[in-house]
C-alpha cells in the first residue's frame, strides 16, 4: 500500500496583503484601486487578493464610483 | 446638515481658469442657502478613462462642503442642467 499523501497545509499568502486599508476605500485613490483590479479593468477575486470580504466590498464600491467618473476603465480594449 | 462630497467633470473647451469663479457661481446656491464650503480642489485636466460625450479629457474638480440634503440636492440638478459639466457625483463620505 503506497502511503496516503499527506497534503500540505495550504499556504495563507496573499499577494496584495502587504496593501494596507484603514477605514474607507477612497474612490479617487485610483494607485491604489488598480491593484485591485486586471489588466483588463475587472475587479481582481477575493481568493486572488486575500482581503477581507468587508474590504473586499469596499474595494468593490470604490472602483465602481471612480468607473463612474471615468477614473477606471469599465472594459480595456485589449481582445 | 450633513458633509458631501462633490466631483465633477467639466468640458474640456472650458478656459481652466474661468472654471474657479465659475464654480463659485454655482457653488453661492450652498452659501446662500446657510450651508458652507469647506474646500475646493481643481485637479485640471485630465484623461478619461473612456470618451464621455466623445471628449477624451475633462477638467475635474472636488468639493467638499456641509449642506443640508436638499440644498446638495438643489446643487447637483442645477449642474447636470449645465452644458459644460459633463458628469457629476454626489456623496457622503461618511457614509462610505
Amino acid at each position: 500500500m503506497a502511503k496516503p499523501v499527506l497534503r500540505k497545509p495550504k499556504k495563507k499568502v496573499s499577494p496584495l496583503k502587504s496593501v494596507k486599508l484603514e477605514g474607507a476605500v477612497d474612490y479617487k485613490d485610483t494607485v491604489l484601486l488598480r491593484k485591485f483590479i486586471s489588466d483588463r479593468g475587472k475587479i481582481r477575486a477575493r481568493r486572488v487578493t486575500g482581503v477581507s470580504v468587508q474590504d473586499q466590498r469596499k474595494i468593490a464600491r470604490a472602483v465602481k464610483n471612480a468607473r463612474e467618473m471615468a477614473l477606471l476603465p469599465y472594459s480595456s480594449s485589449a481582445r | 446638515m450633513r458633509q458631501y462630497e462633490l466631483m465633477l467633470i467639466l468640458d474640456p473647451e472650458v478656459d481652466e481658469r474661468t472654471v474657479a469663479p465659475s464654480l463659485d457661481k454655482f457653488l453661492s446656491v450652498i452659501t446662500t442657502g446657510g450651508g458652507s464650503v469647506d474646500k475646493v480642489d481643481i485637479w485640471g485636466k485630465r484623461r478619461l478613462a473612456f470618451e464621455i460625450s466623445k471628449k477624451a479629457e475633462g477638467i475635474y474638480a472636488v468639493v467638499n462642503m456641509t449642506a443640508t440634503p436638499a440644498l446638495a440636492q438643489e446643487l447637483d440638478r442645477q449642474l447636470g442642467l449645465n452644458e459644460a459639466i459633463l458628469r457629476t457625483k454626489l456623496l457622503r463620505p461618511d457614509a462610505h
